[in-house]
Parts: C-alpha cells; structure tokens; sequence
C-alpha cells in the first residue's frame, strides 16, 4: 500500500513538481481562462445585438433583412460542431492575418482568434438564452406597459429586460462555465491552454496518465469555485422582488 | 396640399366598421358602435365572441384588419376608405371606372354611376387589388390632421386587465409613478404624492413599498385599477377585471369600480357579473359571434331581449 503512494507521489513529483513544471500548467490554465473570459465577453455583446434584432419589431426591410442573418448565424453556429468552427476561424482568419506582410502577427495572437471564435460561439448561445427569458416573462406586462402610452422602448427596458435577466444571467454565466470547459479543444491548432500542457509533459517524461489526471483536477476545482459562484448569484436575482 | 378633415361624431370612442382576422379567423365581423362622454358601456356574450378583441382594439392593443377607431376627434387606425365615399373617389381605380363607365354610351344619372362603381369597389375589395401604397400615402397625407399618435392617446385611455399585469419587477408606488413621471406629466414627488392618495382611497398605503408578489388579487387588481387612475384617464376599459379573483375579492373590485362610475368616469367594462352590469351599466351590448347582437339600457335589457342568442345567453347566467 505504502509503495503505491510513493509512485503515486514520485510520479506527481515528475510531472508538476520537478522542473517547474506546475508553472507550465498555470500558464495553461492562464490562457484558458484568456479564452474563455475574453470569449464570454465577445459572447454577451454578440448575444445582446443579435436578442435585439430577433425582438425588435419587424416594421421595416431593414430589421427584417437583419433579423434574418441573425436567425442565420444563430442557426449555423448551434449546426455545426465548436471545434470545427476553431479550425475554420483559425485557419482562415489567422493564415489571412499572416499573409498581410506589412504587420507581424506574432503566434501568440493564436489566443486572441480563439477569444474570437470561441466569443462569435458562444453569442448564437447567450442570444438564445437571452431571448428565452425575454419570451419568458407574460406578455401581460408588455401590454400593461404599451396601455399606460409607455413606448416599446420604455416598457422593454424598465419592465420587461430586467425581468428576463433575473432569469437569464444565472444561465448566462452557466454558458460561461461551458466556455471554460469547451476551450479544451484550442490545442487542436496550437494554441497552449492547460489541456495542451498534458503533451508536453508526456513528451519530456512519457508519463500520460499522471498529468491527465492533474489536469482534470485543475478543471475540476476551478467548476466546482465557478459553479459556486453562480449559486450565489442565483439567490441574489431570486431574492429582489421578494 | 391643404389638409382635410372628416367628420367627428362628437363620441369619445367611435367605432366604425370594425374587423379582426388572426390568420384564418375572423373574429370581429363588423362591429360599429360608439362610446359617449359618461357613459359606461357593459358588455357581454359567451366566451370567444370577442369581447377582448373589441376591447383590446380601443386602445389598439390589437390592430384592426378593417375599419375605424375614433378617440376625441382623431383615428387611432389609419383611415378605412371603405367607410369615406369622398376617398374613394380619389382612388385611381375609381376614375378608371368611371371614364369607362361614361365611355360606354348609356345616360345613366352621374349619381347612380357614382353610387354603383363606389358599391362595386366595396363589394369586390378592389382598392387593395389595384391600389398600391401610393394611394394610402396620399391619403394619409391629405387627412393627417386627423391622426393621432398612439403613445399619446393611450395615456387618455386606462386598461384594467383579467391577470392585473402589474409590473413584478417594481414595489407598488413604483407601479403607481413609473408612467406619469417617465411621461413627464409629473415630477416624482407630484407623482408619488398623487400615488399616495390613490393608495390611501384604497386602504393600502401601507403597500407603497412591497412588491406585487406579496399581495392578494384582490388588492393586485384595485391596484391596477388606481394605476391606470394615476394617469387620469378620460375613460377607463376593464377585461373582465374579476374573473381571476376568488369569490371573496370580487366585491371589493366591483365597489372601487362602482365609485369610479359615480364620479362620472367613463367606462367600458366586459363582465360576467350581470348584477353590476343591471346597477351601473348606462347601455349594455351583447355581443356574440363577432358582431353586437343587441344594444339597450339595461331595464330593457334584460327584460326585454329580443335576440334568440342573448335569451339563450341569458337564461344560462341568471
Ligand atoms: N392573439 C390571438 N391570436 C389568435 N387568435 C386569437 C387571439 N386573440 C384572440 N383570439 C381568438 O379570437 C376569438 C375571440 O377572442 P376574445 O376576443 O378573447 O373572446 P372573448 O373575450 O369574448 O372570450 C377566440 O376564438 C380566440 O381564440
Ligand atoms: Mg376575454
């Protein structure tokens, strides 16, 4: 029993331990959530422009033109695996960058594509969310609004958006969790997130399941802080209007 | 171009021909009637025979498929040419119609050239047909004095509805001063005063700053009610405005209601409590399958019922 802990522990000391390697799964872990912050960010403004023009009224060519790209971009994004979305917007948007002679893109900028797809990703989901909790709250109160001489405009803001987002941030920020998780698959065009560290760490020492395991651990703890985080924020939105 | 201007009944709320389709269904089969200054119209008919419909449409929170909404003067719709001989003669398939009518050699009076090609135009819905945008632009233009801005009028127009719909998000005085105060009809402070004797008529000034969750329905629907008052309305419309409440909070929406119809409030009021409808309504109207079936002070009413449907109506919920 004791001479299964020392391997566990030499094996742990050889792959996070020894040669500083646990600073190399914290810069992983520091581009992952680069990614998926940054990704989240791009997400929500995406998601809210596109909530806005599938809700607006459709009183003229123009709203009714944007509404369908953002039905679109909705329905193609949600169609189509994450992963293939990455290489498609890695390979064709960096290696068009790359090609521009006169500016240097640095292979770094590799994160900031992913941010990118991973945000242009997650805003078809955050709109759907969105829009769920706006079509979500009784059509009563817009009416009761509109009855008043409110405008759309008025009502939708002081009435019917706060409503909805007392539902829909709780989700909002589950789309988030998810994010961190999903960027996992970033290493697939060489950008270095904490999934990638496993491959070098393997490479150097050829120990494959430790640093999977160290991993997922890693994965683990930061979910189950983040998972904490939006319990809290669940009770918050509950508790207004009580 | 000088502006035109069609005649004004002189109603507060006149309804001129009025249609609604959603989708296939026709729900409104032509229903004209007119609301007066004081008066307070009740009116009934079995569920789906669009009482709501006809509401709802007063205040446009339903858009007419065909016909007119008058309010003090102005239309809330854009205008029906249907209803306006004058309009349809300036139509281009009306001149169309009349060059070839004149054209084939018969002496007909102009009068019944005029009446007949105006009858044909109705009956064969060809304004649509024929004209385009064009036609209704012009029009609008020519009568825009006539046209009123619905955000404006609304706030003339109170709305009581069956679920109160108050604003969850907001504490009670909130409900009361969101409007006036985002409207610019009163300052905060000259809203929530006016909030405050609106909630005191009622007894519940000490609900000023909880949220509608917390209250019963009763007191959820007598604050709908002082909600719309906040706005100080020329006439108030009620979707049966108890029929969610249990039977014990049904008494004291109707009392509130009563003494709105005293002070003179003009009223509209779709229910099924026929003994409010006997004590306040100054016409009650009976409306059945889209259209109204029969219209008559309430003595007559009900004692005299003449329709086959408002008998059978009435033999159920007496
Ligand atoms: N928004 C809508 N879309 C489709 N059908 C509707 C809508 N509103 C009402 N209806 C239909 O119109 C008919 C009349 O409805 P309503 O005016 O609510 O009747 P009432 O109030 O007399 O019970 C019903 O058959 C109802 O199902
Ligand atoms: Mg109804």
């Amino acid at each position: 029993m004791s001479a299964f802990f020392e391997n566990l522990w030499r094996d742990f000391d050889d792959c996070f331990l020894s040669y500083d390697y646990y600073m190399l799964y914290l810069k992983g872990l520091r581009n992952t959530m680069i990614i998926a912050v940054l990704a989240s960010l791009i997400g929500l403004l995406i998601g809210i422009i596109t909530t806005g023009i599938r809700i607006a009224p459709k009183n003229n060519k123009i709203m009714k033109v944007l509404d369908g790209i953002a039905r679109l971009y909705v329905t193609i994004i949600r169609g189509t695996p994450v992963v293939l979305q990455l290489f498609i917007g890695y390979f064709v948007i960096f290696a068009t960058m790359k090609s521009f002679t006169f500016f240097e893109v640095k292979e770094t900028a590799g994160i900031w594509v992913a941010a990118l797809v991973f945000g242009i990703n997650s805003g078809a989901y955050m709109s759907e969310v969105l829009r769920g909790g706006i079509n979500a709250v009784d059509k009563g109160q817009m009416e009761a609004g509109r009855s008043l001489g409110l405008s759309w405009t008025a009502t939708f803001f002081r009435i019917v958006l706060p409503q909805a987002l007392k539902s829909a941030i709780p989700t909002m920020f589950n789309e988030f969790i998810t994010l961190v998780k999903e960027t996992s698959v970033a290493g697939y065009v060489g950008i270095i997130d904490l999934m990638k560290i496993q491959k070098y760490i393997t490479t150097q020492n050829a120990k494959l399941y430790v640093p999977l395991f160290i991993i997922a651990i890693i994965y683990l703890v930061i979910v189950l802080i983040l998972q904490r985080i939006q319990k809290i924020l669940e009770r918050r939105f509950a508790r207004s209007e009580r | 171009m000088k502006g035109n201007d069609l005649k004004y009944s002189g109603s507060l709320i006149q309804i001129k021909g009025l249609y609604k389709n959603f989708g296939k269904l026709q729900v409104l089969k032509g229903v004209s009637t007119e609301i007066k200054k004081g008066e307070k119209v009740v009116i009934i008919g079995p569920s789906g025979s669009g009482k709501s419909t006809i509401l709802r449409c007063m205040n446009l929170l339903e858009v007419p498929t065909y016909g007119e909404i008058w309010f003090e003067g102005k239309l809330l719709t854009p205008i029906d040419p249907y209803l306006h001989p004058e309009i349809i003669r300036l139509s281009k398939t009306y001149q169309k119609m009349l060059v070839d009518a004149e054209s084939t050699g018969d002496k007909k009076p102009r009068e019944q050239v005029d009446a007949e090609i105006i009858a044909e135009i109705k009956q064969k819905d060809l304004l649509k047909k024929h004209e385009g945008g064009e036609y209704k632009s012009a029009i609008k233009t020519l009568y825009k004095s006539n046209f009123s801005d619905i955000n404006i009028t609304r706030q003339k127009i109170g709305m009581v509805f069956q679920h109160f719909n108050l604003f969850n998000n907001l504490t009670v005085m909130q409900n009361l001063t969101l409007a006036p105060v985002h409207l610019k009809l009163k300052s905060k402070a000259q809203a929530e005063e006016k909030g405050m004797e609106l909630l005191k008529r009622i007894g519940l000034e000490d609900k000023a700053n909880v949220y509608p969750s917390t209250l019963s329905g009763g007191q959820k629907q007598r604050i709908a009610i002082i909600r719309a008052l906040a706005m100080e309305p020329d006439v108030m419309l009620f979707d049966e405005p108890t029929s969610a409440l249990d039977p014990e909070m049904v008494g004291e929406v109707l009392e509130l209601m009563k003494e709105l119809a005293a002070e003179g409030m003009t009223m509209v009021v779709v229910t099924h409590e026929m003994g409010f409808a006997r004590e306040v309504a100054s016409r009650i109207l009976f409306m059945d399958d889209g259209v109204i079936k029969e219209e008559n002070p309430p003595k007559e009413f009900f004692a005299n019922p003449k329709d086959d449907r408002l008998k059978e109506f009435l033999s159920k919920v007496l």
